[in-house]
């Protein structure tokens, strides 16, 4: 309280100096008024008795400055003096403020840039209320790397089983195809079960959500619209309840409009419909495809829940084959959203943490330099009376305007970067994030924090330094080194070797990200991505028949286009997520309960999809016209499921079941070469090819492939759909290409970024290699001179200030080596196809360094070389 | 940068025509003083100055380049708070409050002074 008021009192004196000034002359004038009327009372005539008064007084602007002192004011003027002192300082050496306050900006910068990433990213909760208690569950399987989907029948074991979620929801998003004024459009559409809302803990903002019978089977034509895409079609219409929306084959009632920000994954549902579970056959809709988010109850925490799902898996594995090798996967919602983007970040951190020390390190050898420079000036001062505290605390504030200098200069770089990030790449940074990402408070007090740390990391000790001066000692040898010099240059290689070794530290971290991503670039996918273009079609809910003839009839028409090499579907393409786990029996089992089945991935396809993914059959046939849905059933299997399923044997002609909507024996009538479904790294997993015409889906995507400007045929494959049916909706045209740019996004945005901070980094080892040489030879002119005259050659004073520079940065290479093997672990899961100890990064490294820096020693050296002794000698 | 003024009159007590020189000592009387005179009502640094003469017989006059320092000093304490205010004289004039602190103080430093008077007093009296 007395504390507070005292801050406030004494804040006072400083901010409204002006306000206290007049009060401080008032009152004193008041004073001096009276002290006048007394004399006036005692017989003075008045000018004489003001005289007399003032003279009393001692003189006003005295009493004032004593007053000022009883306030306090005193060190804040001190300060003011100081900073005052610095900024002229700064003035009169521009080069040396310029080089400070850049390799700050640098550093500071890229300290908020990647400082604004966490902050959105992993500080901020997911916009829901207790976000805490919201998880996420999928499935496991044993043995692989990797989750997958929930399977219907899992979601209603879980449920039934499980007391730790206060509600679990089932979710699969499919599109929705609309009727609008301008035709058909494909919607977001999430198909969900009644407790989404409830396990968002976001009612819908108006009319209601699904109840239970709605998940149950019967034509529930129910929908709720999206908060987006309410405002956007119906104006935020509030009356919009109880209406329609026209879809293709029909209506859906409108009973509901979710709240805003509503996310499935990384998007906002346009349309939420019920998701309805047959309890009898709850793999009707589908395998192991689904998403599954839960809320817990409240003082349950994850590891319970996981533990308590995890007794939960063992016994449905015992119980369902079905079930058999797979366990839960459970984790926090925003956990598991941020997964991709968590250690991305740390890691960013933890290199702009090093630029930024490397920074440091090099200003405060800069500033020991500096302060070794002005020891005259400091002696001086010391002894005209200045204290060895009043020095220091001079030098520290000189650091600290510096450090703001640079702290402004770094949030105008943050401000710039994080905005290009945004654009450029931060999808691969921010995952699942649903906060946006932008400079705020946090950020600007994050950078202040950081800018004055800094002063006072690297401005201490040279300030200690600085300070430290002897008058006597000092002045008498102002110009000459002596022992301060010996001290001050232990410490300054000191501070050298370990910016260089911070350096090569993070110059190896880069060079085995740029192998890795030259690596995945270099990735076999399994298919040709190169002059492909792909669209997604929602076939809608027409008989199958008429979904067979409509895929039939469009592969007609886009076949027969100019340009067009090939045309294909697949229910789900490579790269971009989702496949379906299901299961299969094979000749001599007993088809039974569809849970006892051996596991597969499964993936629904086309003909022609094969060569327009292109590809390669190894045996047997692809797809063709013969397979049609009235003649016998087909599968094509791939490269992995023929060597796990039947190994030692041929595949080809084998017969077997596969689960799903209406299954039937059919024979494998080909293998083909496996493909990474799952993203660049993932391996390929057993898959089954079903074909779309003997058991259509509902939604796929065509894949044509072109001969060349694949992106430049979309319109005309487009015209072609629509001339088939006009009320076709299809989604935009991306290519292959685009897709194999998105998987490749993340490990390119590592490789960019943290190849520009060891450049900096770098950079910035390097300027502190040639201030030391440099600063070494201005001390050493005259000796170099005397040298000279006695015969030493150019190439002797060369080699001699050269070989310094050289040892410092062999020692710093060492150690950064050293380090960086020791810090392998680091990386080595953002790595592929590479190992952390990957000698080709580490030898690249450490001679990308090492060119630099002897290009920083030899400069000063070369300088040294070309000292004329007379001039040199007469100097002094 | 840092001026001496410990040649500067805090307090002077009147012999006549000779002042002795103040000390120490006398700097945190005068601290003692300020609190005692305002500690019966506000007033403002004129009154204070003319009250303690008062008080002391005209013995003990307090000099304007101690007593506003010694006020400013006090109120950044918090031992005294200001309020500008109409004076006698119908002026505007800043008076001064104890506040609670400053009455706590008074205490204290009432029983050191007391304490170390009478120990002073002691002393001359058996040397």
């Amino acid at each position: 309280m007395r504390w507070a008021a005292r801050l406030r009192l004494r804040l006072r004196s400083l901010l409204q100096r002006r306000r206290v000034e007049e009060e401080l002359d008032e009152e004193l004038r008041f004073h001096l008024d009276r002290l006048t009327d007394e004399h006036v009372a005692a017989g003075l005539a008045p000018p004489d008795a003001r005289r007399a008064a003032l003279r009393e007084m001692g003189g006003l602007d005295q009493r004032k400055e004593e007053c000022r002192d009883a306030r306090g004011l005193a060190l804040l003027d001190g300060i003011r003096q100081d900073v005052g002192y610095a900024l002229r300082g700064l003035r009169k050496s521009p080069g040396f403020t310029t080089v400070a306050a850049m390799s700050l900006a640098l550093g500071i910068g890229a300290n908020t840039t990647i400082f604004t990433f966490v902050n959105a990213v992993l500080l901020t909760p997911l916009p829901y209320p207790a976000s805490d208690r919201l998880v996420i569950l999928r499935e496991q399987p044993r043995g692989a790397e990797g989750t997958v989907g929930v399977h219907p029948l899992n979601f209603l074991e879980w449920s039934a089983r499980s007391r730790s979620f206060e509600a679990l929801a089932l979710v699969q998003t499919v599109p929705l195809v609309v009727m609008g004024a301008a035709g058909a459009e494909h919607l977001t559409r999430a198909q969900t079960t009644s407790e989404l809302f409830r396990v968002f803990g976001v009612g819908p903002a108006r009319g209601r959500g699904f109840t239970a019978e709605e998940t149950r089977p019967g034509n529930h034509d129910v929908v709720v619209l999206g908060h987006g895409f309410w405002q956007r079609w119906f104006g935020g219409d509030p009356s919009v309840l109880g209406r329609r929306l026209a879809v293709r084959d029909g209506s859906l009632l409108i009973v509901g409009v979710a709240p805003p920000g509503l996310r499935i994954g990384s998007t906002e549902p346009e349309a939420f419909t019920p998701l309805e579970i047959d309890p009898a056959h709850p793999d009707s809709i589908g395998a192991r495809s689904f998403q599954c988010y839960g809320r817990l109850r409240p003082g349950v925490g994850v590891d319970a829940a996981r533990a308590e799902m995890t007794v939960i898996a063992s016994a449905l594995a015992r119980q369902y084959p079905l079930d058999e090798g797979y366990g839960v996967f459970l984790s926090g919602l925003h956990e598991y959203l941020v997964r991709e983007g968590r250690p991305a970040l740390r890691l960013l951190m933890a290199v702009v943490a090093t630029v930024l020390v490397i920074a440091c390190v090099n200003l405060a050898g800069l500033l020991m330099a500096r302060g070794l420079r002005r020891r005259g000036e400091l002696a001086v001062r010391a002894a005209l009376g200045a204290s060895r505290g009043r020095l220091a605390g001079q030098l520290v504030v000189e650091s600290l305007v510096l450090s703001l200098l640079g702290g402004a200069a770094g949030l105008l770089l943050a401000y710039g970067a994080t905005r290009a990030l945004v654009t450029l790449s931060a999808g691969a940074l921010t995952v699942g994030s649903t906060a946006p990402i932008r400079l705020e408070s946090t950020c600007l007090a994050f950078t202040l924090v950081v800018a004055t740390s800094t002063a006072l990391v690297f401005g201490l000790v040279p300030a200690w330094q600085g300070s430290r001066v002897d008058p006597q000692t000092a002045l008498r040898e102002a110009t000459r080194g002596g022992t301060v010099d010996r001290r001050h240059h232990r410490l300054r290689s000191a501070l050298v070797v370990t910016e260089v070794a911070l350096a090569v530290v993070l110059l190896v971290g880069a060079g085995l990200l740029l192998r890795t991503f030259s690596r995945l670039v270099r990735v076999d996918l399994g298919f040709q991505p190169a002059d492909t273009v792909t669209m997604g079609l929602f076939l809608g809910a027409r008989p199958a028949p008429d979904r067979v003839a409509l895929v039939e009839r469009i592969l007609d028409r886009v076949e027969a286009l100019p340009g067009v090499e090939a045309a294909g579907t697949i229910q789900f393409l490579p790269l971009t997520g989702p496949n379906c786990g299901t299961g299969f029996w094979r000749e001599g089992e007993t088809p039974a309960d569809p849970s006892r089945a051996s596991p597969t991935e499964c993936s629904l396809v086309s003909r022609g999809y094969f060569a327009a993914m292109g590809m390669p059959v190894l045996d047997g046939r692809p797809f063709d016209r013969r397979d049609r849905l009235d003649g016998p059933r087909v599968v094509i299997v791939n490269r992995s499921f023929a060597t796990r399923y039947f190994p030692g044997g041929r595949a080809l002609g084998r017969r077997v079941l596969v689960e799903w909507s209406d299954p039937a024996w059919a024979e494998v009538v080909g293998v083909v070469g496996d493909v990474r479904h799952g993203g660049l790294t993932s391996e390929p997993a057993p898959t089954v090819f079903l074909l779309h015409a003997q058991t259509p889906g509902y939604v796929t995507n065509l894949v044509v492939r072109t001969a060349g400007a694949a992106s430049a045929r979309a319109a005309a494959v487009r015209q072609a759909i629509r001339d088939v049916d006009p009320t076709q909706a299809v989604s935009a045209a991306r290519t292959m290409e685009q897709y194999v740019g998105d998987s490749l996004s993340r490990s390119r945005m590592y490789a960019a970024l943290v190849a520009a901070f060891a450049t900096i980094a770098v950079m910035l080892a390097a300027i502190g290699i040639y201030g030391l040489i440099a600063y070494v030879v201005t001390q050493r002119t005259h000796e170099i001179g005397i040298r000279l005259a006695l015969g030493a050659s150019r190439g002797d004073v060369f080699r001699a200030v050269f070989g310094q520079g050289a040892r410092l940065t062999f020692v710093g290479l060492l150690l950064g080596v050293g380090a960086a093997r020791g810090l392998r672990g680091v990386v080595s899961k953002l790595l592929f196809g590479i190992t952390p100890g990957d000698p080709v990064s580490y030898v690249v490294a450490a001679a990308a360094f090492a060119v630099v820096a002897f290009a920083a020693a030899a400069v000063p050296a070369r300088r040294a070389s070309r000292v004329d002794p007379t001039t040199a000698l007469r100097h002094e | 940068m840092i001026t001496d003024r410990s040649s500067v009159s805090l307090l002077s007590i009147s012999e006549g025509n000779h002042t002795s020189k103040p000390t120490d000592l006398v700097q945190g009387t005068l601290d003692l003083l300020i609190l005692r005179v305002i500690a019966l009502r506000p007033m403002h640094g004129w009154a204070i100055a003319q009250r303690i003469r008062q008080m002391s017989d005209d013995e003990l006059r307090v000099g304007q380049g101690s007593l506003y320092p010694a006020l400013h000093k006090l109120e950044q304490q918090g031992w005294i708070e200001a309020e500008w205010a109409a004076s006698e004289n119908n002026r505007r004039a800043k008076y001064y409050t104890l506040t609670r602190a400053g009455r706590k103080a008074l205490e204290s430093e009432t029983a050191q002074w007391k304490r170390l008077s009478a120990a002073i007093s002691l002393v001359v009296r058996r040397a």
